[in-house]
């Protein structure tokens, strides 16, 4: 199963790059969205075992069936708020730079060329 | 222990006036540093007799053990000879500084006066320092300092911002080159350490290495000390307040240089290219800046020149084979210092009486400056090398150890002559005759009487170490010199030297009697150094402009470049991962993963929609379908908890990302949608054919991460077996966000309240004429409607959802947060055995907060959630997560241990340090959510920035 997570982590990260490289920006930041995303697809896919239970142990400290791996959903637990976060950063930033350049077409906004 | 005091004490009193010193008179601050500085300098002196009868006493405090690093001192009679030099100056120069700022604003003189002491710190520190690092830092400190104090008047003086920029790039850039040579001297030694570097006898010298460390040292010491061709930034830096011009520029920072190649000689000197490279470079030092000094019309630029000749003779003298020079170097410092110290605070008498430092404007000053002449001339004579005067014993010296070759002793007297025609013109054009300019003649100020004591200090002082060397500077310049050395101020006979000395003294006078003649012979122009920085800047920016014209400033094209990069990088190396993809397997087993892979296959399709969809509220909330979906996805992995929080972020970002939309106006966005779909055929094949190659590349490293995914054997089975018995919680994912990888959990949440601190400040920046001030522990105050309709409106959620007219949305909204906060709660204290942990609950309450913005409004919901203050709840988490992590310390423990009440236990809730660490969690989250809400929802509109 997990070779088809690691196939779908590829599709959703064409998806969000071609997403980010629209001119305009609202939808360029939901390609970082989908970024994020496929990230965290990727990360609960290389998880070391293929569970069967939520790794809870009982009072006993008896695990049930095959629990899956800890480690990585307590990356992604971390890795999902942290990018809520940096998308929260992004859309300040997108909110305030339309509102500079009155456009949210990212190729009006060219203060940068020399 | 002595010697680390005196350095702390400086940096002390530099920090305490600083902090008071606008409080007090100007005069009474520098009188208190004089009195810092002259306790220092006897306490030092108190140290000569150890320090010659042991050799040197090393201090060493311990600063990253586990590196090997170490705070080191070293003091030996060379150190200490300098301290001398430092502290006995230092107390002049402060007395005279004091009066000098007497007319100017007291925070300023506090302002000069806490740098100048910050500076002695640093260069008592380097001249102290006992490993290569404390040397180091100590250098690139004094060459800040500099920076400052020659940029002091910056703000209304353009000169002065260049003279610094340009001594900060000369010095600093040597002390880079500085940097690698004492690295290279540790790697080649062995040790960071001067006690061992220094007892490595001929290891250095033989080593292959040598040349390359020997270029390096000197690189740092010639830039520092002002050696042709890195002379130009002296004079530049004359635009510093005269007292740091005498302090820094002529009497100390400037003789670092010298103090460098002294304490290497030992290890490094003695071989045919370091005595060639340092009499080269220092004679031509000494002649150049005894030439140019005799056509400077400004008093403190002739000054400078002729200290760059006098740093040039010491650099020559270090350089001498065996040792030869020592004696004179040492000599020549401390009478440079006093005479030229003094001359410099004079030119600043001078500039603050008359307005004027050129030369040919003044003119008979000995009627008005009664006690600046006296100074002058002592000092003047001194520089000139007139017996008693001590700078006549440094002079016959210099001579004598120059004596041996005659292109050396050639060059030494026709700069010794220069320098009396120099020592001539600054006492006689100065001070005799008639003032030039009438102007001058009109407007004299009259100085603070006291203003004269400094200078007058050190002209006394000349003298008296003069008269009384022997006994006085002896033992100093034995224990400097490593070897005894008896001082005489006369010769013991007629010999060589003194007849060189007459004939110097009778050529000066020479050169300054035919003084109207030479002046007219301004040479061919020659190339300065100066003129090529300027170049190499200019150069630079040009560069700098030339690059600039590569950017359209189009961020898509940087994307693609960067994007185009990756893919081509990928395309490389994706042949020779393919082979290690046959271990793939396409198993599927069971029902469960059927169900995962048609959840796959909604979250790529709704992830296409939102790229298809024309529409950016549908765009939207595909896109949120699609993370719901993969938070179906970690339901079934099983991983409850992150799908928890999978499907509460999701929820958070769909929310964040309408509030966007209904921030941007809707002609923009729709204007902007309209050129997505009308790109070009050829654009579009360009974007696709690069998502595609990244797309695969990203594929088949998934999947070789996938097919090297560790054997079962992994830390993970550890946490699976001591979650309860170490953290006592039953749910493993949540013993290691809060135990066993607790560490990574405070950094996260303290990313995570940044972040959200960033969005406030993006949101709430400074404007041009309008300021919205964010003040984290008060509301903002909101902005008055007013009945412009030009005026930025209040935030309308209603153009969206409209829900405020809603009574039953209302009413749904008011219970909500309540409710939400006792869930939250329930997932903090039953989140050990059960789904959910600090993350969930912060996410929760926060929608609860963000449930509130959209029914009501920002000003509505500011009104009824008056109790919550975002900004403050970040800070107040975080202090928790670290006081809990810090409280085991004080019982003996370790950071972030564990610690349980074992045995209290209220309605199944077991208190632990975990708990306190989840309510941290909680607060920051919360606090974090709440502060991102508040900042896009705010009604403020940002102006163009």
């Amino acid at each position: 199963m997990n070779t088809f997570f690691a196939i779908a982590t590829g599709v959703m990260f064409a998806i969000g790059v071609f997403q980010l490289l629209r001119r305009d920006l609202i939808k360029a930041a939901m390609g970082f969205n989908i970024l994020f995303t496929a990230v965290n697809l990727l990360m609960l896919a290389v998880g070391a075992f293929n569970g069967t239970s939520a790794a809870y142990v009982d009072d006993a400290n008896q695990v049930v069936g095959q629990p899956s791996d800890p480690l990585v959903q307590a990356l992604l637990l971390t890795a999902v708020v942290i990018s809520f976060g940096s998308y929260a950063v992004l859309l300040g930033f997108l909110a305030v730079t339309s509102r500079r350049f009155k456009t949210v077409d990212g190729d009006e906004m060219r203060r940068l060329s020399g | 222990m002595t010697f680390a005091l005196i350095i702390a004490a400086s940096f002390l009193s530099a920090l305490v006036i600083g902090l008071v010193g606008s409080r007090l008179r100007s005069t009474l601050q520098g009188w208190l540093l004089a009195l810092v500085m002259g306790a220092l300098f006897l306490l030092a002196l108190a140290h000569l007799p150890d320090v010659s009868e042991q050799g040197m006493t090393i201090f060493s405090v311990p600063w990253v053990p586990a590196l090997g690093l170490n705070l080191t001192l070293y003091a030996d009679g060379l150190a200490l000879l300098f301290v001398l030099l430092v502290t006995s100056i230092g107390t002049a120069v402060m007395i005279y500084a004091g009066y000098y700022f007497a007319h100017d604003d007291q925070a300023e003189a506090a302002r000069f006066l806490a740098l100048m002491m910050a500076f002695s710190g640093s260069m008592l520190a380097l001249v102290l320092a006992g490993n290569v690092f404390t040397l180091f830092i100590a250098w690139e400190a004094t060459s800040l300092i500099s920076f400052l104090l020659i940029g002091f008047k910056g703000k209304k003086d353009e000169s002065a911002r260049k003279g610094a920029s340009q001594a900060l790039v000369i010095t600093a850039g040597g002390g880079l080159a500085l940097l690698v040579g004492l690295l290279l001297i540790s790697a080649a030694t062995g040790s960071t350490e001067f006690s061992q570097i220094l007892a490595s006898g001929d290891l250095l010298r033989e080593h292959p290495w040598y040349t390359a460390i020997a270029i390096l040292l000197m690189l740092g010491a010639f830039t520092k000390s002002a050696q042709v061709p890195f002379h130009f930034w002296l004079p530049g830096a004359m635009s510093a307040p005269t007292p740091a011009s005498s302090f820094l520029h002529s009497a100390t920072m400037v003789k670092a240089g010298i103090y460098l190649l002294a304490r290497f000689s030992p290890v490094m000197g003695d071989t045919n290219f370091w005595v060639t490279m340092l009499v080269g470079f220092g004679l031509a030092t000494m002649a150049i800046g005894a030439l140019l000094a005799l056509f400077q019309k400004d008093l403190k630029a002739a000054l400078a020149y002729a200290t760059i000749s006098q740093l040039g003779a010491l650099v020559a003298l270090i350089g001498l084979p065996e040792g030869h020079g020592i004696k004179a170097a040492m000599l020549g410092v401390i009478a440079h210092a006093l005479y030229k110290c003094a001359l410099f605070l004079v030119a600043g008498g001078i500039d603050h009486a008359t307005g004027t430092r050129l030369m040919d404007r003044l003119g008979g000053l000995w009627t008005r400056m009664g006690g600046f002449a006296t100074v002058t001339a002592l000092a003047c004579l001194s520089m000139a090398g007139v017996p008693p005067l001590l700078g006549f014993v440094a002079k016959e010296s210099l001579l004598e150890a120059m004596e041996e070759q005659p292109i050396l002793i050639v060059l030494t007297v026709i700069s010794a002559a220069l320098t009396v025609a120099l020592a001539l013109i600054l006492f006689w054009d100065v001070f005799m005759g008639t003032t030039r300019d009438a102007h001058v003649r009109e407007h004299f100020h009259v100085n603070p009487r006291l203003l004269v004591a400094g200078p007058g200090i050190l002209a006394a002082a000349s003298l008296i170490t003069g008269i009384g060397i022997e006994p006085l500077l002896s033992p100093p310049v034995s224990a400097a010199a490593g070897k005894a050395v008896t001082l005489h101020l006369l010769p013991t006979g007629f010999n060589l030297t003194l007849l060189l000395s007459i004939t110097a003294l009778a050529s000066g006078a020479v050169i300054f009697a035919t003084r109207e003649t030479w002046r007219t012979w301004i040479g061919a122009p020659v190339i300065t150094g100066a003129q090529v920085y300027q170049a190499v800047i200019g150069g630079i920016e040009r560069a700098g402009d030339l690059v600039l014209k590569t950017q359209n400033g189009k961020i898509r094209s940087y994307l693609l470049v960067i994007l185009t990069t990756v893919a081509a990088l990928l395309l490389m190396i994706m042949p020779g991962e393919l082979s290690s993809l046959n271990r793939l397997t396409f198993n599927i087993g069971g029902a469960s993963d059927v169900l995962k892979g048609l959840l796959l296959v909604l979250a790529l399709s709704a992830a296409l929609a939102s790229v298809m969809f024309r529409q950016h509220l549908l765009a939207v909330l595909s896109l949120g379908v699609s993370g719901y979906t993969i938070g179906g996805i970690f339901l079934l992995e099983p991983a409850p908890d992150v799908a928890l929080v999978q499907f509460l972020v999701e929820t958070l970002a769909t929310v964040l990302l309408i509030l966007v939309l209904v921030r941007t106006s809707e002609e923009e966005r729709k204007k902007a949608m309209e050129r997505v779909w009308s790109q070009s055929r050829r654009g579009l094949i360009r974007d696709v054919v690069i998502s595609l190659t990244i797309g695969v590349g990203v594929t088949i490293f998934a999947l070789a991460a996938v097919s090297h995914r560790p054997t079962p054997n992994t830390i993970s089975n550890w946490y699976l077996a001591n979650a309860l018995p170490e953290v006592g919680v039953n749910d493993v994912v949540g013993a290691i966000v809060t135990d066993f990888r607790g560490m990574d959990t405070i950094i996260e949440i303290t990313v995570f309240g940044m972040a959200s601190l960033g969005v406030l400040s993006i949101l709430t920046r400074q404007s041009p004429g309008r300021v919205v001030r964010v003040n984290l522990f008060k509301r903002t105050t909101p902005v008055q409607e007013s009945a412009a309709p030009a005026e930025p409106k209040e935030f309308q959620p209603a153009n969206v959802l409209n829900p405020r007219d809603n009574p039953i949305m209302r009413t749904v909204a008011a219970l909500v947060p309540p409710f939400a906060i006792m869930l939250a709660l329930a997932q903090i204290f039953y989140g050990g055995s059960a789904p959910g942990d600090g993350f969930t609950a912060g996410v929760i309450s926060g929608l609860a907060i963000a449930l509130s913005y959209v029914v009501y409004g920002y000003e509505e919901t500011k009104r009824r959630l008056s109790w919550l203050h975002p900004a403050p709840l970040i800070g107040a988490g975080l202090t928790l997560a670290l006081a809990n992590a810090i409280f085991p310390l004080l019982t003996g423990g370790s950071f972030l241990e564990h610690l349980s009440l074992e045995g209290v236990s209220f309605a199944g809730i077991h208190l632990a340090s975990t708990t306190v660490f989840e309510i941290a969690i909680w607060l920051t989250v919360l606090g974090g959510v709440s502060t991102i809400m508040d900042s896009l929802s705010h009604p403020e509109e940002v102006e163009t920035l």
